[in-house]
């Protein structure tokens, strides 16, 4: 589930219609939902706020003393970390600029009155609609350094002379994920620039072309300010959506080569179920936690600000 | 923006670069899906031939009829010591399609039973502490998936519901009903209340209104939340992947993943895979095309 898209401005309709004269319990019909999510909210949390506090390792579960923040000094200061969040953040900010420009591209071949348009519209939901770790494989299968359909095509055509093992070379593994990343999550980032552009009053375009202006004007002058809106908040929801990648790296590299593709998500799920060290993976996910709540705190922020829709 | 432009030739010239591009993406967004249906047809010696075979000149359905019944595809039976493995846990997608299925179905009907009224409640009626309540379930949702497997992975071991549809459907129901009853809150909201109090005046119960007057006008809204949270159920992995441990349980996913994730994989055979689990989903996605473009642009903005 992604983290973000909260609120509806976090309001309650403001004129409530009651019919008065019947006795109504609306807490009741409230009470299944709020059960449900009060169990898996407020007490994983604090479990996972004692895990992380404590010695917790898999391997020797008689010695849960507690250490204070330990655990959380002992993840921050590790070499694995820093290599993992140096590479989360070039993952993410080669992911976030991809998906912005092909979103756009798309956004606008979506908009433009083409033949193709239409079937782009149905096409497009479908890397959207398929579990991201399958999308993973798929892409993997393409990138295959024996069999693969990037190998085939790119020697085939003469532009590589031999086949080459794209997931295993650490400076291609993390643009194959990229740009399995793009594929996936392209989708949502050009449906809405398409919902931003349509959004452009026609009679702006008319204005613009009337008083000589061509589609280079009209698209610096126009729909760049109209898009700015929604391009913030692709850039600021995707930031969050690339840091926390996790399906991607299972299927496709295993954080491999070396570490060169294991972000914080992957490092925090191997500290856990492989190394067995839960007090360590606990204090991990608090740290990306605040850190995605720092973000979406200024998502919100941005929301509110720039007024988007 | 596209269409208006001074001078035939430059019109032309511009209007081929754009379909050009437009081509381009339909075979970058079709490719993948493609390579995979032509790997699922394809015989061992075909599929690991060089140079590349893009179009198979034999497809046959062995493949497929080795996952359904068991028989191994003629194309495995070449002796020699290139001779690749069968997958054999690939036979185990059928039930890792029904556990899948089932799993998303119930907490969709999950969202759909206790979902539906709550967010009913918020749209229309108050009681003491309802902003509140409304917005703690909404905040719920910035809990990014990460910073709550680990607890989740021990309350379910604890609670002794690892490996069962039980443990997956109480997970997934909390982590989706925060987003179905935000959605439909605002669904309910956009249609007008006079609808209902009509029907209130008329003697029906809140209930009763929500049933018989709202349901039938907000039905595109409900079937879309029910689409989005069957399809994030579906499609869900980390949490699958630490709440299931044998075939009784794990879901689709999760299988395919680790059946990927062996170096000694055969490819046609989880290409069968892959193609018969991405079937429900896109079938989904183009019916609910236009239900889901909306609802789309709602989970990121507003």
């Amino acid at each position: 589930m992604s983290p973000v898209g909260v609120s509806g401005r976090g309001t309650l309709a403001s004129s409530t219609p009651m019919i008065s004269g019947r006795r109504e319990k609306p807490f009741l019909l409230v009470v299944p939902t709020l059960g449900i999510v009060l169990c898996f909210t407020v007490f994983p949390i604090g479990y996972a706020l004692v895990l992380s506090l404590r010695r917790f390792l898999l391997t020797q579960p008689w010695d849960t003393s507690f250490v204070g923040l330990r655990n959380y000094w002992e993840v921050i200061t590790s070499d694995y970390f820093r290599a993992s969040i140096a590479s989360t953040f070039k993952f993410a900010a080669l992911a976030v600029v991809c998906v912005l420009i092909y979103g756009g591209l798309v956004g606008l071949l979506l908009d433009a009155r083409l033949w193709t348009s239409r079937l782009l519209q149905v096409l497009i939901l479908l890397p959207w609609a398929i579990p991201p770790a399958i999308a993973g494989i798929m892409w993997k299968w393409i990138f295959h350094a024996d069999y693969g359909a990037v190998n085939g095509f790119l020697v085939g055509l003469g532009l590589l002379k031999d086949y080459f093992p794209w997931l295993s070379t650490p400076s291609t593994a993390r643009t194959c994920l990229v740009i399995a990343h793009v594929w996936k999550e392209g989708s949502l980032a050009a449906v809405l620039v398409l919902a931003g552009l349509q959004t452009i009053p026609r009679e702006l375009r008319d204005a613009i072309f009337c008083d000589g202006g061509g589609p280079w004007t009209y698209f610096r002058h126009v729909v760049i300010p109209f898009l700015k809106p929604t391009l913030l908040v692709i850039a600021i929801y995707e930031t969050m959506i690339a840091i926390l990648t996790f399906d991607l790296v299972y299927v496709m590299t295993g954080g491999g080569p070396g570490n060169a593709t294991a972000l914080v998500s992957w490092y925090a799920y191997i500290e856990s179920f492989r190394f067995l060290n839960f007090g360590h993976g606990a204090a991990l996910s608090f740290t990306i936690a605040a850190v995605i709540l720092v973000m979406i705190l200024v998502y919100l922020r941005v929301l509110k600000t720039e007024e988007v829709y | 923006m596209f269409e208006v432009m001074v001078g035939a030739k430059r019109r032309r010239l511009r209007l081929a670069f754009l379909y050009g591009v437009s081509i381009l993406l339909v075979v970058f967004i079709l490719f993948p899906f493609y390579w995979v249906f032509r790997s699922s047809l394809m015989g061992e010696e075909d599929l690991f031939s060089r140079p590349i075979v893009w179009l198979t000149r034999h497809p046959t359905l062995d493949n497929y009829r080795y996952v359904f019944t068991g028989e191994i595809p003629t194309s495995y039976q070449v002796k020699g010591l290139m001779r690749s493995r069968v997958s054999q846990e690939t036979r185990y997608i059928l039930g890792a399609l029904k556990n899948s299925t089932v799993v998303a179905v119930s907490v969709t009907l999950v969202n759909l039973i206790f979902g539906t009224p709550a967010a009913y409640v918020f749209a229309r009626m108050r009681f003491r502490g309802s902003l509140r309540v409304y917005q703690f379930i909404l905040m719920s949702r910035l809990l990014p998936a990460v910073a709550i497997a680990i607890p989740y992975y021990l309350i379910i071991k604890w609670v002794g519901l690892l490996d069962t549809y039980l443990g997956l459907i109480l997970v997934y129901s909390a982590i989706t009903l925060p987003f179905s009853v935000w959605y439909l809150t605002l669904y309910f909201r956009s249609v007008p209340a006079s609808m209902e109090e009509a029907g209130l005046v008329d003697g029906c119960t809140r209930l009763q209104a929500l049933r018989f007057v709202l349901a039938p006008v907000a039905a595109p809204g409900i079937t879309a939340a029910a689409a989005f949270a069957f399809m994030a159920v579906y499609n869900e992995f980390l949490f699958g992947l630490m709440l299931t441990q044998t075939i009784k349980s794990r879901t689709m996913p999760v299988l395919i993943a680790g059946i990927s994730t062996n170096p000694d994989v055969s490819y046609a055979l989880l290409c069968v895979c892959i193609t018969l689990a991405i079937i429900p989903p896109v079938i989904l996605a183009l019916l609910l095309r236009q239900y889901i473009t909306r609802g789309l642009l709602t989970t990121i903005s507003k």
